[in-house]
């Protein structure tokens, strides 16, 4: 367009806030993104304590920033009550998953590499991609901004399973200003946004490959986030419609979800028309649910895949495979979603097949896995800083993975659902798994980012720790999960505890057996938000005194983001980048150095160098 | 660099890159109204009362439907305009495209409207009555009238907008029934009238107070576990001892609080009224209300915590009744195994005698048309060998009265005809025409005569207007059109911004306008779409 | 895309008869529905209803599809993503529908009933 030479100068406002570069939006998405993220695990600080020590007065070094009037509403004498628990728990979750973890991955690291990889000078759409932006940040602050409301913010848990949610917060004067409809307000926002990022990514990675980027040619990075965009555009319109839904159930008193006759503890016979069916919601939920696991992932898996390479100074191992792996993995994602629903009463049948596309789907990530594990074979490593991240994230995901094959079965599943079981083995996956892996990313691309390198020291002083108190946190779920322990337990099971041998309450014995386990959980917790503190500091400090980089491709890879100046300018590249070969071309012998970029010409023009990798 | 592909598409994916964004996005359209298409499939198949089907006036549907294949015609012409370069051409058929989303609009609206001001309402015994609410007693809609003796208000909740939809029927009228006494301190005499800033202040006070109490206490629970721990070395919290030192000393502990550091937290003001009040109030402000029957005591949450306690007064339901429907009833009977004739027979509805005489008629009506069926269509032979009518009546033909129906009926009857004697094309020939009532029954025109119908508010089980709240028909139908109508109003946007401001493209570039009117034209086409199976299952199914 | 100015000029036509078939067929689908004598099936709405109904419907959305949106000269990718979103939202309908429609099945309900359950 003729007016594209007027961006080249933009004032502060145009350049760090309203900005239409796919670079600062990227950043945007990340720092917002790790804002909400510890905010989550604050108010998850704040619940670890109601487990761990139910009756004692939160600490006032947990509660500090709670007025009196606050702790006086929300608080019981500086007890947590359940109503709090909830609606930190349901917060919790949406932040993490919505707010956090989505957009750092989807959107900080889809929109910073993904036109670098493929050699673009921007988003197809730049003010789209501002839009898609903005509409997340809105409907997080809209979400959140809901704590401050009289009633409170969200309280029926992350997935919002009417008819529970359809009760929180009815008896108030105004239904708009209840923290349960602002949750379903902020979640059209966070959809729409998602929508506006899907269409984008998907153009750009169909459209604005660079020259010879053929597609057997893109780094794995780029075919997850072209597997990610399917899934965010085709999953999230069916929550959208639940959303919708039951925003009209709540607004306009309409029975979407409120089946006939229902009652209520202190209505009586609730005044609604009745007819419609709780498991709606679940299946609209669930279409969503299960494939947003994905869209966690593998952003994440991808950048450990981008990173296994450039430290082994070897090929990926099985790279078709792999895209092979992703593409039948995006496609299954969204058919196995009632295994999240095999207590709802579905029959033999249904079950069946739920449970099968559930374990055809573990084929495609235990080959993503294996693959990546094999790239390890006979590399020679560099331990960097994003290598151990990336290191740690195998077996993690590994655990997390594996502890959910019980879950696929139905039978299995009677017992492990909605224990701490289901907890321990989400948060392996998410946690130790993805966050793991999207910290690999951030240690790597970093130096492209701000160039300099984050320091070494500080980044020990986050691994080790967060991987020890990380696995403290989390295995005991595990292990609790199977003696029956309920997820939403706001006081730990010290309500079910059972002290007298003598006793026939076997359950309450078995609980009696496992409950302290929460104090190690919990002390782990607080012990990994200290851990976080010197990635805080590295992240800040090292923009400012981190050792430089010696020149555009410090790590000496071969994808084409490496080939941008550092940090690369307003459209990225200063000549059209050319692909020339596949995306990790380590150690070739054509070339002295063991690293063969996609954009360096070829040496000498031999058959085989051009053909795709 | 600058972005490539924007008007002109890229060699081998053939394609621009708003070419690609539109059907992405419409991939996504797809999955959107596909949801809601599998929650009406859903909720129909799965519905445990009579589906309302073919129950929409079909006419403002059938026009709307017309209107939106013009404009998708339009707009394609539009399109093909710019593509011959005939820009006069593109500013007249693009004219008349957003001509016609306004026009869809302004039916739809009237749609709605009818709609929002048709009452129906559901009986116990699971009769349905619809017509239009007739004012009385000081009643506009279905409002729940009781006379008001005491007024508690939850402090907490209260709002200042929430009370000013009541201040003008409280104020004066309430006082306060106990002195608001704080710490030996009275705040407000007992006797003092209501007002904004006496709620205002004693709202204050409540929050300060409740603060000021809990920090107090949670500090001597903090001390009492501080002390039993020390107490108790190396053991947990659920330690009997420790819990037990914990208790009692958490106890002494606030029992030597000194006298005034604790202050009372009154969270709510009762109020008297000088003389009962006559209080009409909106059943959506309604959290729970103890009884319905006139005369009863009786008391109201309302949904910001304010109750309500006295008499119930008359909260009838007065209706120019132009439809009944006993499918429901039916329905229930048969579920609970009795038999439908006689669950009919006993429903109050009938104890009316003009609904009564009405309702007999319809059985005549009925018998004509099964007589008139069987004499058309003849019978056959089903599988027990029996000879049965080839077609009868269906469901709503034998449990239901429509609009038309009913002011044939009264007709008839004011012509002083015995329906005996009439036939079956004789009866249909009194109905009002297809183009009569465009948007439902007529009440406006004052050409037809509705039997009126008062119904008393305990016989009520549920009712309300044809909102979404009705029934799940209604919700799902305002769903799917609404959003239908917000693409519709997006779309007529976008197109426009062409007509209006694509000029200056067009000269730069005219392929650069004729690509974006095409995706412009694309989302168009697929409201267009959208519509072309809503309408069927909505109004025809 | 390549439109050359006769294609177009040629489908100008074409888009009118397009057109004049979506009225047709809506007028035919409303006559069916509310003239008795023309009423398929049995009296009143039924299954033939539904699927003449949808058949139509069916048959418009397609043209307009065809005609007015071009689907029948579109690229790769676009057949891709409009493929799945068909592909996964009759995957929702089915499976949705399958799910309600396969309830577990108890040989003896009235144990739930009674709230007892004796050991066997």
């Amino acid at each position: 367009m003729s007016d594209h030479a007027d961006h080249h100068n933009p004032g502060f406002i145009q350049k760090y806030i309203f900005s239409t570069d796919h670079k600062t939006i990227g950043i945007q998405y990340g720092l917002t993104a790790m804002l909400f993220l510890l905010f989550g695990f604050y108010l998850m600080i704040m619940m670890r304590w109601s487990i761990a020590y139910p009756n004692e007065p939160v600490p006032e070094w947990m509660s500090f920033f709670l007025n009196d009037t606050w702790k006086a509403q929300w608080l019981q004498n500086g007890k947590m009550p359940g109503e709090t628990y909830n609606m930190f728990g349901a917060m919790h979750g949406t932040i993490m998953v919505f707010l956090g973890v989505v957009p750092l991955g989807f959107g900080a690291f889809g929109n910073y590499v993904t036109p670098l990889q493929i050699g673009a000078p921007d988003m197809a759409f730049p003010k789209l991609n501002m839009a898609s932006y903005w509409l997340y940040l809105v409907g997080g602050i809209i979400m959140c901004a809901s704590f401050f409301l009289p009633s409170g913010a969200a309280k029926s848990g992350w997935t919002n399973y009417p008819p529970l949610s359809f009760f929180a917060d009815t008896q108030h004067p105004n239904q708009w200003m209840t923290g349960q409809t602002q949750w379903l307000v902020g979640m059209v926002f966070l959809i729409t946004s998602s929508l506006l990022g899907s269409v984008n990514f998907i153009t750009t990675i169909i459209n604005l490959r660079a020259k010879g980027l053929t597609w057997f040619r893109m780094p794995f990075l780029v075919w997850a986030m072209l597997v990610t965009g399917f899934i965010l555009l085709l999953s999230f319109p069916p929550l959208e419609v639940a959303g919708i839904m039951q925003l009209v159930d709540r607004v306009w008193d309409s029975s979407f979800f409120q089946p006939s006759g229902l009652y209520h503890r202190e209505i009586g016979l609730v005044n609604a028309a009745g007819g419609g069916s709780p498991l709606l919601f679940q299946h609209l939920f669930w279409f969503l649910g299960h494939p947003e696991v994905y869209v966690l992932l593998l952003p994440a898996i991808a950048c450990v895949a981008e990173i296994i390479p450039v430290n082994t100074r070897r090929p990926l191992w099985g790279y078709k495979s792999m895209v092979y792996g992703v593409l039948v993995l995006g496609f299954l994602s969204f058919i196995v979603w009632a295994h999240h629903m095999y207590m709802t009463g579905m029959g033999p049948a249904i079950s069946t097949f739920f449970q099968t596309t559930t374990n055809l789907i573990s084929i495609p990530s235990v080959i993503l896995l294996t693959c990546l594990i094999i790239s390890l074979w006979g590399g020679s490593i560099r331990f960097t800083p994003p290598m151990m991240w990336a290191c740690a994230f195998l077996p993690m995901f590994g655990i997390g993975g594996l502890t959910g094959l019980p879950l696929a079965f139905s039978m299995l599943d009677l017992h492990l659902h909605d224990t701490y079981y289901v907890i321990g083995h989400f948060h392996y996956v998410v946690a130790p798994g993805i966050l793991f892996g999207l910290f690999a990313g951030i240690y790597h691309w970093y130096p492209k980012i701000s160039g300099r390198y984050m320091s070494k020291v500080l980044t020990h002083l986050h691994f080790w720790p967060s991987l020890i108190l990380i696995n403290f946190l989390f295995f005991p779920m595990l292990i609790q999960g199977m003696a029956g322990f309920h997820r939403r337990w706001y006081n730990g099971g010290d309500a079910y505890v059972v002290t007298d041998p003598e006793s026939a309450n076997v359950f309450g014995k078995v609980v009696a057996e496992h409950i302290d386990l929460n104090i190690l959980m919990s002390t782990s917790a607080w012990l990994l938000a200290v851990a976080q503190l010197p990635f805080i500091i590295n992240v800040l400090s090292a923009w400012i005194w981190g050792k430089k980089v010696e020149n555009d491709n410090p790590w000496n890879a071969t994808t084409l983001e490496w080939a941008t100046p550092t940090p690369p300018g307003h459209g990225n590249f200063t000549k059209e980048p050319i692909v020339y070969r596949g995306p990790y071309e380590y150690s070739r012998p054509e070339v002295d150095e063991d690293y063969y970029p996609q954009w360096q010409a070829p040496v000498k023009p031999k058959a085989e160098t051009n053909k795709d990798a | 660099m600058e972005i490539p592909y924007i008007v002109n598409p890229r060699k081998d994916t053939g394609l621009t890159n708003s070419k690609i964004a539109i059907w992405l996005f419409l991939a996504s359209e797809v999955m959107l109204f596909g949801g809601l298409f599998s929650a009406y499939i859903f909720l129909r198949v799965y519905a445990d009362y009579p589906w309302p089907e073919r129950a929409l006036p079909v006419l403002p549907g059938l026009i709307n439907t017309f209107i939106l294949i013009a404009s998708s015609v339009t707009v394609v012409m539009a399109w093909a305009s710019l593509k011959l370069r005939e820009l006069t051409k593109f500013r007249i058929y693009m004219s008349i495209t957003v001509l016609c989303a306004g026009l869809f609009m302004v039916l739809k609206g009237m749609e709605y409207n009818a709609k929002f001001h048709h009452q129906a309402v559901r009986l116990n015994d699971y009769a349905v009555v619809e017509g239009h609410l007739h004012p009385h007693e000081g009643l506009k809609g279905t409002e729940i009238t009781i006379e008001a003796e005491t007024v508690s208000i939850d402090l907490f909740k209260f709002s200042k907008s929430y009370y000013a939809d009541f201040s003008a029927e409280w104020d004066g009228k309430l006082q306060l029934e106990k002195a608001l006494v704080v710490d030996g301190e009275e705040i407000f005499p007992a006797g003092q009238a209501i007002s904004v800033d006496m709620l205002s202040q004693a709202k204050e006070l409540f929050i300060n107070n409740r603060a000021n109490n809990a920090e107090i206490l949670e500090d001597k629970l903090r001390q009492s576990w501080k002390f039993a721990k020390e107490e108790t070395p190396g053991e947990n919290n659920r330690n009997a001892e420790r819990k037990k030192l914990q208790n009692d000393k958490y106890k002494e502990l606030v029992d030597a609080i000194p006298a005034g550091d604790l202050k009372t937290a009154v969270g709510s003001l009762t109020f008297k009224a000088t003389s009962p009040i006559a209080l009409h109030i909106d059943p959506k402000k309604i959290y729970k209300s103890a009884s319905d029957k006139e005369g009863d005591s009786g008391s109201i949450v309302l949904n910001d915590g304010t109750t309500l306690a006295g008499t119930m007064g008359n909260s009838d339901i007065v209706l120019d009744v132009d439809a009944i429907s006993f499918r429901h009833t039916v329905m229930q009977a048969e579920k609970m195994g009795i038999d439908p004739e006689a669950a009919i027979a006993n429903s109050w509805l009938l104890k009316d005698e003009g609904i009564k005489t009405l309702w007999d008629n319809h059985l005549i009506v009925v018998e004509k048309l099964e007589q008139h069926l069987l004499e058309e269509y003849k019978t056959k032979t089903d599988a027990n060998g029996n000879e049965v009518a080839k077609r009868v009546p269906t469901e709503a033909d034998r449990y239901r009265m429509g609009w038309k129906e009913i002011v044939a009926l009264e007709e008839l009857q004011k012509a002083g005809k015995d329906l005996h004697d009439l036939t079956h094309q004789e009866i249909q020939d009194a109905y009002p025409s297809m183009t009569a009532g465009f948007t439902g029954a007529d009440h406006k025109s004052g050409k037809y005569n509705f039997p009126k119908l008062t119904i008393p508010r305990e016989q009520v089980l549920f009712e309300s207007k044809f909102t979404p709240a009705w029934n799940n028909y209604y919700a799902i139908y305002f769903t799917m059109t609404g959003l239908h109508g917000l693409h519709v109003i997006g779309g007529a946007i976008v197109l426009a911004y062409y007509l209006f401001f694509g000029t200056g493209m067009y000269r730069k570039n005219p392929e650069w306008l004729a690509n974006r009117v095409e995706v412009g034209g694309l989302f168009w086409h697929f409201v267009d779409l959208v519509w072309i199976f809503l309408f069927p299952i909505m109004y025809l199914m | 895309m390549a439109h050359s100015i006769e294609e177009v000029k040629k489908s100008q036509k074409k888009f009118l008869i397009v057109g004049a078939i979506l009225f047709i067929g809506t007028v035919v689908t409303v006559a069916v529905a509310k003239i008795p004598a023309l009423d398929i099936g049995v009296h009143g709405f039924d299954t033939a209803d539904l699927i003449l109904g949808l058949l139509i419907a069916t048959i418009k959305a397609s043209l307009v599809l065809m005609i007015f949106m071009h689907f029948t000269g579109e690229k790769f990718m676009v057949y891709f993503s409009m493929g799945i979103a068909v592909i996964f939202t009759i995957c929702m309908v089915w499976l949705i529908g399958w799910s309600k429609a396969d309830p577990i099945q108890f040989e003896n309900e009235d144990v739930f009933r009674s709230g007892i359950v004796t050991e066997s």
